[in-house]
């Protein structure tokens, strides 16, 4: 190589790369050896380069905001939790005024079976979604998304003990165990595209 | 305390939203969390302002925290640090003026350059805080080219541009110049 080094060069060839003719000059060129020397004292003197504190202490901030956060979702599944009995006992009302009382004990038209299996399933999911790798930082709207479905799932959760204080019918049960499920679904095939993305 | 002692003590605690566990978590992270935050951000308040978003994120998400090799939840905590620092320089681009630099202003900023002989601190405060950023997370951090791509939403050629221009004007400013 006729020239010198340039810098990217140089970097390269720091990183353990680099192309074999700038390689092969760096090894016979002082010039290029004293560049890559400064290059090497420049990076551990940025690295020697003393911690900053925090000038100010900012966890009462942060305690108060977390502590703010937690209040705002316990009032919202308050609230569902009572929209959901309100509409479990609507329901059960509204489905003995109009479905004729011919059989009153058993008036299902869901198997207790089929709810079993939707319990079944969802637990599935849980177990799968326990099993996909996670702990990197994600964007803001993969971030968002899955807080929405895990708040989402915790609202039918809520629905799901309503429903049994209520007595409601299987009907009603299984029709919360669908929604759990499609929930879970949707929020292990968001971690699978996370973790694909991530080339896991 | 050490690091490691958090990540294997508090952690568990931590993860059930114990606030005592978590503080204990920000106590041992706070300076590491604070110095990122500050190399990468221009000003005192906009580092102060990452600390307290970076642990927010923490404090709200460590129940998905999945990580077990010792040192996980540190890499852990320093990517959340890093992509709201970034964050905020990217919303503070109006200020980064090294993004509009024609030809002739690098070349008359290179000129300008030249004696001003600063020490480190002061040469790396007068880069761009895109270059600032990609030189402390590569060769501070140890981050790959891909991953501060990926961070900062761009490619790996402009990872790479920006930390040979930074070493170029540090070399300079610091009064490093050589034949090369």
């Amino acid at each position: 190589m006729l020239r010198h080094c340039t810098m990217s060069e140089l970097l390269e060839i720091r990183d353990g790369g680099g192309p074999a003719a700038a390689r092969a000059h760096v090894d016979e060129c002082a010039a290029c050896q004293d560049e890559l020397d400064r290059l090497h004292q420049r990076v551990a003197m940025l690295k020697a380069l003393p911690h900053v504190g925090a000038p100010r202490d900012r966890w009462p901030a942060i305690r108060d905001a977390v502590e703010a956060g937690r209040r705002q979702r316990w009032y919202q599944r308050l609230a569902f939790g009572g929209l959901a009995a309100a509409a479990a006992l609507v329901m059960g009302l509204g489905l003995r005024a109009v479905v004729p009382q011919a059989n009153p004990v058993g008036d299902t038209m869901v198997d207790p079976a089929d709810v079993e299996t939707l319990m079944g399933e969802s637990r599935q999911l849980e177990e799968l979604l326990a099993t996909v790798p996670r702990g990197r930082v994600l964007d803001g709207l993969t971030a968002s998304a899955i807080a929405d479905l895990e708040d989402r799932i915790s609202l039918v959760d809520v629905g799901i003990d309503e429903a049994r204080t209520v007595r409601a019918t299987p009907e009603q049960v299984a029709s919360l165990w669908r929604q759990r499920v499609a929930l879970m679904d949707a929020l292990v095939q968001v971690h699978v595209r996370e973790v694909g993305y991530a080339g896991f | 305390m050490t690091l490691a002692a958090i990540d294997e003590l508090a952690i568990r605690r931590a993860k059930t939203g114990d606030l005592s566990a978590l503080e204990r978590v920000y106590r041992a992270y706070e300076s590491t969390v604070y110095s990122i935050a500050r190399r990468i951000c221009r000003t005192e308040e906009d580092a102060e302002d990452v600390l307290q978003e970076t642990f927010l994120e923490v404090c709200n998400s460590v129940r998905r925290f999945r990580g077990t090799r010792p040192g996980s939840l540190t890499a852990w905590i320093k990517r959340i640090a890093a992509s709201k620092a970034l964050m905020r320089i990217r919303a503070d681009k109006y200020r980064d003026t090294d993004e509009f630099d024609e030809e002739g202003g690098a070349a008359a900023r290179a000129a300008a350059d030249v004696g001003l002989q600063l020490d480190l601190e002061g040469a790396l405060s007068r880069l761009s805080d895109t270059s600032r950023a990609v030189v402390w997370l590569h060769d501070v951090e140890g981050y790959t080219h891909e991953e501060i791509a990926e961070l900062m939403g761009k490619t790996v050629s402009f990872s790479k541009s920006q930390l040979s221009r930074a070493h170029a004007r540090l070399r300079r400013m610091l009064g490093e110049e050589g034949q090369c």
